[in-house]
């Protein structure tokens, strides 16, 4: 690349700066707001940095022991809510829900994708249509008769419902890609193991599976951050700790007048950790991911 | 020569499995059944389901269920609420796709320069994309508040306002500020596409131009644009999908108001569904949503197919 003036540079620089305050000052503001007690965040304007930085809202959250800021009753708001002190098992039962819609993405997903890869047999192009529109189906037409259905299962206000209704929505984008991916791969060293009296799914196992390997990954990553973000069917299938996830558990934290916002800001945090940690672990596979499933077909 | 060395293995593979055809049926069918189960349970049988609900009069509330036909539809369109909340809704697309589309176009750009630090805004840009949206919108929802908001403390601090700004209860304000919040968690996904493509253009081409002494706006306008055609149409397509069925950041932001200044298309159907208990309704809502998105998503593959036979 040819020369640039130190001022264009300069420009440049500036405007990656601004590009990464937009993007950090509101995680910083959350993480920030958290470590502090409500009598300093409500001052005009509130500190950016915490004076006195403080993890006892965390304490609160984890233990249910109240902390001192509380307790001074002359405060304009600050009321502690119990709603909170069930964070940690929303989080759990996120972890528990995407866990398990990563696990039938990897198998049953898998599978189907190679099946559609590889194998030439009547009816392959009907199911495949049929897997991928129904990607195209409004969440919110469907959401009554889904409600029905896990009620009939008598699955209302589990995991194991969100885990089905959630791999029902990502194994239509999993097969997509995976089906691409497994095309890619050169077929020679699979019919090889073929020859040598490998099964087909041998196969898959032994041969194609490590070469997918990245795929995989995109996937994996996709399905654990939808099925740990998603809202609407978490919001009305739910109705106990018991399967409610940490998405549902902050909103309705957030939306109560009475709920401290040291006490959001830690929600926040908790809910937010997890999926940063992953999109910056497994950053490539989800950019080449959403490359190759939103523009290729 | 690679390919005719695969038939010849497939000619030698094949008269060794007398019966291998049907085991390879059976095979491909056992792999893709619990797909199809899954797929078929949670959304073939939900579209009959809700299409049939469509066409009764099926209120929680209310006992009976008679078949109206239409009614529900026609209902619907001449309902005063639904045409303001599709009115907003269109305000919001229009403001809210282009944003979307013009600020990750500049910051793939931006991204695409090489300047020494950029690699970690590769990194960070995903982010506000990767959290989910409910927890974006609650973080937004902090920094706006209209007595102890960060944002009005510091314009306040450094006189640029005079009074605390409502950004979330003034009726303006608060539509403009969620199409914010919107935007903020949307780029990512673009910036994603749009640096893709540019990293598809030889650098011989741009260099050539500036040889011609073509200016960097030039150069980016009648080089750089038409080469990226494919993923602007893709992106603008694909957000106004998005944008059309937008509800989480609504949910924690706003609740549709203040009054209804915030209640769009897709949040009033929520409303009519779970609040009003008026599922007939509802669905027919829904399935006028699912006509309009048709024919982005017709648009969409279109599109995507165009661009396989450019390729």
């Amino acid at each position: 690349m040819s020369r640039r003036s130190w001022w264009h540079t300069a420009l440049l620089a500036l405007a990656g700066v601004v590009l990464a305050l937009v993007i950090l000052v509101p995680f910083g503001f959350a993480v920030s707001a958290s470590l502090q007690t409500e009598s300093q965040l409500i001052e005009r304007p509130p500190p950016l940095v915490p004076p006195s930085p403080t993890i006892d809202n965390y304490r609160y959250v984890f233990t249910g022991q109240v902390p001192e800021a509380y307790k001074q009753r002359a405060l304009l708001r600050g009321s502690v809510t119990q709603e909170a002190r069930v964070l940690p098992k929303g989080l759990r039962n996120s972890f528990l829900v995407a866990l398990g819609v990563v696990l039938v993405n990897l198998t049953f997903g898998t599978l189907a994708s190679y099946t559609f890869a590889r194998q030439r047999f009547r009816g392959k192009q009907a199911a495949f249509g049929f897997i991928l529109a129904s990607r195209l189906l409004p969440t919110m037409a469907v959401a009554i008769p889904i409600f029905e259905i896990l009620r009939q299962l008598d699955l209302l206000d589990s995991k194991l419902g969100l885990v089905a209704i959630y791999s029902a929505f990502t194994l239509p984008f999993t097969i997509w890609v995976l089906t691409l991916y497994f095309r890619s791969l050169p077929p020679e060293m699979e019919e090889a193991a073929r020859v040598d009296g490998c099964t087909r799914f041998g196969a898959l196992r032994y041969v194609a599976l490590p070469l997918a390997a990245p795929g995989l990954a995109a996937v994996g990553a996709f399905s654990f951050l939808f099925s740990y973000s998603e809202f609407l069917f978490a919001l009305f299938t739910t109705s106990t700790t018991h399967a409610k996830t940490i998405p549902v558990m902050i909103s309705a934290i957030s939306v109560n007048p009475d709920a401290s916002y040291t006490l959001v800001a830690v929600g926040i945090v908790m809910s937010i950790a997890a999926p940063v940690l992953f999109a910056l672990v497994f950053r490539r596979y989800i950019t080449s991911g959403l490359v190759a499933s939103l523009t290729r077909r | 020569m690679a390919t005719s060395n695969a038939a010849a293995h497939r000619a030698r593979v094949r008269p060794r499995r007398p019966g291998g055809r049907i085991a390879a049926r059976l095979y491909a069918w056992g792999t893709l059944t619990p797909v199809l189960v899954f797929v078929a349970l949670f959304t073939l049988f939900p579209f009959f389901y809700a299409l049939v609900t469509s066409l009764h009069r099926y209120v929680l509330t209310i006992p009976g269920k008679p078949y109206v036909g239409l009614g529900n539809y026609r209902t619907a369109l001449s309902d005063a609420m639904v045409h303001s909340s599709a009115r907003t809704s269109l305000i919001f697309i229009a403001a809210a796709v282009p944003l979307v589309t013009v600020l990750g176009l500049g910051v793939a750009v931006l991204l695409n320069q090489r300047v020494k630090g950029f690699g970690i805004l590769l990194v960070l840009v995903l982010l506000p994309w990767s959290v989910p949206t409910v927890s974006a919108g609650i973080m937004w929802r902090l920094l706006l508040h209209g007595d102890f908001g960060a944002i009005d403390g510091f314009l306040y601090r450094f006189h640029a306002i005079d009074s605390y700004v409502q950004w979330l209860s003034g009726s303006k304000l608060a539509l403009m500020s969620v199409i914010l919040v919107h935007a903020w968690r949307e780029f990512p996904l673009p910036v994603i596409l749009f640096l893709a493509g540019l990293q598809t253009i030889p650098p011989e081409l741009t260099e050539a131009a500036r040889l011609d002494r073509a200016s960097a706006w030039q150069r980016f306008r009648w080089v750089t644009l038409p080469l990226l055609k494919a993923p602007l149409l893709i992106v603008l397509v694909y957000e106004t999908i998005v944008a059309i069925s937008v509800f989480d950041v609504v949910y924690v932001l706003t609740g549709g108001g203040p009054g209804s200044a915030t209640t769009l298309y897709s949040w009033y159907t929520y409303t009519v569904t779970f609040k009003f208990l008026d599922l007939g309704m509802g669905a027919a809502m829904s399935f006028l949503m699912a006509a309009v998105l048709f024919v982005f998503i017709l648009l969409y593959m279109r599109i995507v197919r165009l661009r396989e036979a450019e390729a």
